[in-house]
This record gives C-alpha cells, sequence and structure tokens, in this order.
C-alpha cells in the first residue's frame, strides 16, 4: 500500500467549551475515494474545515505525504494540495464558467489584461476531461444544473492542483440522474491515481458505489473505519446510525 | 458524451437573440425613445449645435458618478455620499482657490488645489470602505451617515473660512492654467468645425428656383437649419465641454476594467456572491475598499470639472446626485443585488437621463417638474425589467 497523502493523527477541535471533534485520525491514499459518512452533528463538517484550513486544530496533527503541516488559512491548504468542493460549491450564478473557473486565479498577460481565450479553452477542456461537454463556456453558471455545477466545481479543484479532493455532500440535493452524473465524476477523477478524494455522504448506496474507504463519525470520534471488502452492509447500517443497533432502533419506534 | 444533452438545453441563439438578451438592451430602447421624441417635441433644437453642447454637458457630468457608482454596485455596495463629496470637493477647491492653500503655504494653482482634494476626497471613500468592510454594516446605513456628515462639514468649511456659503466670481484659471482648461474648458473643437464646414457647403448648395416664394426658401434654410449653415448668425459654438472628455475616459476605462482584467472578475465575483468570491481567493474587502475610492474619485472629477466651468462653488452643489447616480446605474441594467451589469448600459442611461432632465430647455411649455415624475416611472420599470433578468439568467421561480 502506498503512502496516505494526507493523515490526520488525533484531531481535536473545541469551539469553547464544546467539543466538535474528540480525537479522530484519518488517512486518505492517493487513487482512492475515502468515504466520511455520519449523521448530522457527527462532526464532518468541521473535519472538513478543519482540513481546509478554515479552522485550526485544538490539538492532533495534520501530516501531508508524512511531514507535520500547519494550515493558518484556506489558502495555506489549497497551496498544500487540499481542493475542498464545498456544498454550495463557491460558484457565482451571474458569472459566466469560465469566469468562475479561474475566479481569483484568472490567467493575465503581461499587460494585466486576462487571457480570455485561452481561459475559455481550458475551462472547457477541464470539464470535457472529467465528462461534460459543456459547449458554450461564457454562459452563466445559473442557467446549469446542479450536477454540471458540481463537475465544474471539482474540476476547477483538480486543474489548480489538488491532490486531496474534498467533496461535501456532492449528491444531496440533486435528481436522480445528475447524482449518477456526480458519481460518475468521481469515478473520472479516482481512475487518474493521483487524487485522494475525501466523499462525505448521508448515502449508504452512493458511498457503496463508489467507496474504497470507509471512516464513519459520531459526535466527534471516529466509530468505525475500513476499506470497503471490510465492512458489511449491516455493519454499514450500524454504524451510519450512529453505532446503534438496528433492532434498538426497531424496538424504539415501536415503543412510540 | 451522455451529459451532452443536459448541458445543450439552453437553446443556441442566433444574433438578434443574443442581441435581446444582452443586459443594456431595455436601456438602449428607452434611450432611443427619448431622443426621438425629444428631438421631434423640441423641433430638432435638442439636437442643433448649442442643443447638442448643452445635453452632452449633463449627459457627461451624470454619467461620471453613475460609473463610479454602477462599479460600486456590482460589487454588492452602494454610495450615497456622492453629492456631499461634490459639495465637499467644489468647497475645498474653490475655497483654497480664493483663500490660498492650508497652513498658510501660499497661493495655490488650479492642479495643486485639485491634488490635495483629490487625496481628501480618497482618504474619505478609503474610511467609508474600511468602516463597512470591517464592520460588516450595510453600505447604505454608513454612507447615509457620510451623507450627512460631508453636508455638514462642507457648510462648515465654507462659514469658518469665508464666511459665506459660496464662493463666486473666481478668475477664469481657463485662461492661465492648462489644468483648468482640462476640466471646465472645451474639447473636441474638431466636431463642429466640421459640422459648420457641411453646414457651409450644404448652404452654398442650396438651390433657389426662380419661381419659389420667398416663405419658401426661408422653409427650405430652417429644414436644413439644425446644420447652422450660417454660424455667426445663429449661435458660436466652439466645442464640447471637457466634462465629455472626463466621461469617455472613465467610462472607457471601467469597460476595460470589467470585461478584460482580472479586476474585472473580482468585481464582478464581489458583487455576486462575496463568501465564494473569498473561498475562492478573491480579496473582497480590498476590492471594495478601492471601489468606494473610485466612487469618490469620480464626485471629486465632476466637482473639478464644475468649478472650473464655472468659476464658483457654493455648499448645495451635487444635491440628489448621489441618487441620480444610483438611479441611471439601475436604469443601465445593473443589478441592486451586484454581481450583474455592464458599462454600456450605463452609458445608455446616462443619456436618457441628461436628456431627460434638460427636456425643459428645448420644450417650453413642459414643466420641469416631470422630469423627476419621468425618473419614478423609469426606475420602476427598469428594477422590474432587471429582476426578470436575474431571474432567467440564474434560473430562479
Amino acid at each position: 500500500m502506498a503512502e496516505p497523502y494526507l493523515s490526520v493523527r488525533g484531531l481535536v477541535k473545541r469551539f469553547g467549551p464544546f467539543t466538535a471533534l474528540a480525537g479522530v485520525d484519518l488517512d486518505v491514499y492517493p487513487g482512492e475515494v475515502h468515504a466520511l459518512l455520519g449523521d448530522n452533528g457527527a462532526g464532518k463538517s468541521t473535519l472538513i474545515k478543519t482540513l481546509a484550513g478554515v479552522h485550526q486544530p485544538t490539538e492532533g496533527q495534520i501530516l501531508i505525504e508524512g511531514k507535520p503541516t500547519e494550515f493558518r488559512s484556506p489558502r495555506d491548504a489549497s497551496a498544500a494540495g487540499i481542493g475542498t468542493v464545498y456544498q454550495d460549491l463557491a460558484l457565482n450564478q451571474l458569472l459566466s464558467v469560465t469566469r468562475n473557473f479561474f475566479m481569483g486565479r484568472e490567467l493575465i498577460s503581461p499587460l494585466g489584461t486576462m487571457r480570455t481565450k485561452e481561459m475559455n479553452e481550458i475551462a472547457h477542456n477541464e470539464m470535457l476531461k472529467i465528462g461534460i461537454d459543456f459547449s458554450d463556456p461564457t454562459q452563466a453558471v445559473g442557467t446549469m444544473s446542479g450536477g454540471q455545477r458540481q463537475t465544474l466545481a471539482i474540476a476547477r479543484a483538480i486543474y489548480f492542483g489538488a491532490k486531496v479532493l474534498i467533496l461535501d455532500e456532492p449528491t444531496s440535493a440533486l435528481g436522480q440522474k445528475q447524482q449518477m452524473g456526480v458519481l460518475k465524476t468521481i469515478k473520472r477523477v479516482r481512475q487518474r491515481g493521483d487524487i485522494a478524494i475525501i466523499f462525505i455522504t448521508h448515502n449508504e448506496i452512493h458511498s457503496r458505489l463508489v467507496g474504497d474507504r470507509f471512516t464513519f463519525l459520531a459526535l466527534g470520534k471516529v466509530i468505525g473505519a475500513g476499506a470497503s471488502e471490510e465492512i458489511s452492509d449491516t455493519e454499514m447500517r450500524r454504524l451510519m446510525s450512529g453505532g446503534a443497533e438496528m433492532g434498538d432502533l426497531k424496538q424504539e419506534l415501536a415503543s412510540i | 458524451m451522455s451529459d451532452r444533452s443536459e448541458s445543450d438545453r439552453l437553446k443556441q441563439e442566433g444574433w438578434l437573440g443574443r442581441t435581446l438578451r444582452r443586459p443594456e438592451i431595455g436601456s438602449f430602447i428607452v434611450m432611443v425613445v427619448i431622443i426621438v421624441a425629444l428631438a421631434m417635441a423640441s423641433e430638432g433644437k435638442a439636437f442643433n449645435a448649442l442643443g447638442l453642447k448643452n445635453n452632452v454637458a449633463i449627459i457627461s457630468q451624470l454619467g461620471i458618478i453613475a460609473t463610479g457608482a454602477a462599479l460600486l454596485m456590482i460589487a454588492g455596495e452602494f454610495d450615497l455620499s456622492i453629492g456631499p463629496m461634490i459639495a465637499f470637493a467644489g468647497m475645498s477647491i474653490a475655497i483654497m482657490m480664493k483663500w490660498g492653500l492650508p497652513f498658510g503655504l501660499g497661493e495655490a494653482t488650479p492642479f495643486l488645489a485639485f491634488l490635495i482634494t483629490l487625496c481628501m476626497t480618497l482618504a474619505f471613500g478609503w474610511l467609508i470602505g474600511n468602516i463597512i468592510v470591517r464592520s460588516g454594516l450595510s453600505s447604505f446605513i454608513v454612507t447615509l451617515a457620510f451623507w450627512f456628515f460631508l453636508r455638514g462639514l462642507t457648510e462648515v468649511c465654507f462659514r469658518l473660512i469665508n464666511q459665506n456659503t459660496n464662493v463666486s466670481g473666481l478668475p477664469d484659471y481657463k485662461e492661465t492654467s492648462w489644468f483648468a482648461e482640462q476640466m471646465g474648458g472645451e474639447v473636441f473643437g474638431w466636431f463642429y468645425d466640421a459640422w459648420f464646414w457641411i453646414g457651409t457647403k450644404v448652404g452654398a448648395g442650396l438651390e433657389f428656383t426662380a419661381d419659389m416664394s420667398r416663405d419658401a426658401k426661408i422653409d427650405l434654410i430652417t429644414q436644413l437649419g439644425f446644420l447652422n449653415i450660417n454660424r455667426k448668425m445663429e449661435q458660436w459654438v466652439t466645442g464640447f465641454d471637457a466634462r465629455l472628455l472626463w466621461f469617455i475616459i472613465i467610462a472607457g476605462v471601467a469597460w476595460f476594467v470589467l470585461n478584460r482584467t482580472q479586476l474585472g472578475n473580482w468585481i464582478y465575483a464581489t458583487g455576486d456572491n462575496q463568501d465564494s468570491a473569498r473561498a475562492n481567493g478573491v480579496p473582497v474587502d480590498q476590492v471594495k475598499i478601492g471601489l468606494f475610492m473610485f466612487s469618490a474619485f469620480c464626485a471629486t472629477i465632476f466637482a473639478t470639472c464644475q468649478v472650473f466651468d464655472t468659476n464658483s462653488s457654493d455648499a448645495a452643489k451635487g444635491m440628489f446626485k448621489e441618487l441620480e447616480a444610483i438611479a441611471i446605474a439601475v436604469v443601465g441594467g445593473i443589478l441592486m443585488t451586484g454581481g450583474f451589469g455592464t458599462i454600456l448600459g450605463v452609458i445608455f442611461g446616462a443619456v436618457t437621463f441628461g436628456l431627460v432632465a434638460n427636456a425643459v430647455f428645448f420644450i417650453p411649455w413642459i414643466d420641469g417638474s416631470w422630469f423627476r415624475v419621468f425618473v419614478g416611472t423609469v426606475l420602476l420599470a427598469a428594477v422590474f425589467a432587471n429582476e426578470r433578468i436575474r431571474k432567467r439568467i440564474t434560473g430562479g421561480i
């Protein structure tokens, strides 16, 4: 097994008296989809925000290729190769696909002008690589479907050098067909072999379809982890509901 | 590709369809209607040599501040302090010209007075911008506060230094200062030279047939009247106000920045969704502060042109100008919510507003206050139209 690109050791994050993460370990390997599962409030969001440099860990370490690293800002994290695709995608609906693709990192000529034509071509080609042939990169993002927006955000993160791609519930709020489109995109990125994907989801089926490795969070702790083939469906369902047995839940429900 | 069909659900349109969907199409149509209506109602007087000069003067004046207001609105903020900033800058320049530089540093030259004033107004713009980005307060409240602050400050300074809230009868600096000439003088004299040259040629070529009555001859001349066949007889116009050049420069730079530069992308991104812009590394705060300073710069240019054109200034200058600038930007297709709009639309809006504001001079039977009635109506219509555009683009319901 190759070295993990990103490792997290004993990560603790407290907000005042509230402990959001109580010692999390995580290893993410290139060319793998690492599904991060957990109920609402399990700490998934805090974990990815810490990895993305939005929050600073209270205790514990983040290692990039084995070297302890500190992220003081989202910029640090993205310089270290961590590309985060948030649920809201950080896209501007009124702007064109190209303007969004290069937002904040425009290609400029020595005279300070944007190399618009080149930018259009790159935006088109990068999206084509992971599965969308978008004919007109000058059209507004507002006209795209949810799945296409995901693809745009993912293509953008990869183009700007992401080695770890964090996808925050990319399939939620999408229709069935578009969900499949996003899963295909994830598979295509995985195929490249050099990018590690952290796939955050609520959806058991989706994580089964593309996940190579699973980590389950509940109340800020890792309650289960392992490769896909090591975890049975029953076990998975138990872990997803925060560690409670299905039987217990049935009993609880029946008693109401 | 399986997703191909989905992406191409957006209909490919022809040239006409694309043109009709451009954000400035509404303001363009309104502008054409106004031009035609005004030309007819004023019997061509609005666009004869003098009429054109006067109209262009007010169009440029409004266009200068509207451009500043528009860029700021595209970045999602707006500035109510434009009018008082004009009054403050006008006061500052006029008082320096009359009473000399501050701290007894001697006589002021027009350029020096402008430079010192610009430093002050840019500092105010910087301050406004910083307060807004640091506090997260709405720009409406902060710039409203500066509306009162600057109006009051202008009057206080006038009374303290000048004992009177107006400075008038300054010498005509245009004759002695190159800078004053560039701000308050005239430009594009060649345009009128050409105009009158053509007029003379056409006039000379008029064919009066022997059987024409005297009235018929006069009719023929009047029909060509807007060409001012005899320049000396009608009026003597030698060029446009220098403001026109400044309007062209400012609008040109704004257009270039928005469409061709990285900064332009940052301005759009900031106004559309500042959180996502920030997440992508756009320096949102700096963009906003810079644009508040640009708005102050436009107000200063407005005031400088005014002072050196009229050789006077008073505390009531720039009244309502902030509202007119915002109205022009909105009519020009800029969304109140930011992130969308073009400079071309703002130019169309400025032309429309300038013509209507001036219409009373060319149509004697019209009450000047219809201007505001018109503005109110068009503004409301524009907001509805813009809202439709926004929904169409964002796919909203």
